[in-house]
């Protein structure tokens, strides 16, 4: 396969695993932590050819990224 | 000699997403976001698919753009 597989492979274990436990148990740190398995999604997509797929899942992770910070933001000043 | 390109892209990647994970500041994390985003695009045009790159040109910024107001929100 493709070095970008193994890469996305990686980048999906390393965010998850990060994303799960992080350092700062705070709600910004994780949805941040959430676009790093994002972007290894995305290059395991790429390494298997997939234009639609890769479009609709970066306009989707971009507006999941937004209705996050939404809702942290209204649970912050609540 | 392309193969070689692509695995130091791909480290590239890999050592911004363990620095993203790695440091505790959301404005540093925002920067490993923002290297790993380096990453990512030099692979996508090496595939050959420049309209991918250019919307994900647009969206990641604007991702950053979401997360870096929530930032300042969570400053005293």
């Amino acid at each position: 396969m493709s070095p970008e597989f193994y890469a996305g492979l990686i980048l999906l274990l390393i965010g998850t695993f990060v994303c799960a436990f992080p350092r700062d148990r705070e709600y910004l740190t994780r949805i941040i932590n959430l676009e790093i398995p994002a972007f290894g999604l995305l290059l395991v997509a790429l390494s298997f050819d997939e234009t639609l797929a890769l479009l609709t899942f970066i306009a989707v992770s971009t507006l999941t990224t937004f209705v996050l910070v939404l809702l942290v933001e209204r649970r912050m000043t609540a | 000699m392309n193969i070689l390109l692509l695995i130091i892209i791909c480290i590239i990647t890999l050592i911004g997403a363990v620095y993203a994970g790695y440091v505790r500041d959301p404005y540093a994390k925002l920067i490993g976001i923002g290297v790993i985003g380096g990453g990512v695009m030099p692979l996508i045009i090496a595939r050959g698919y420049a309209d991918v790159a250019a919307a994900l040109a647009v969206i990641i910024p604007l991702s950053t753009v979401f997360v870096l107001q929530l930032c300042r929100k969570g400053e005293p």
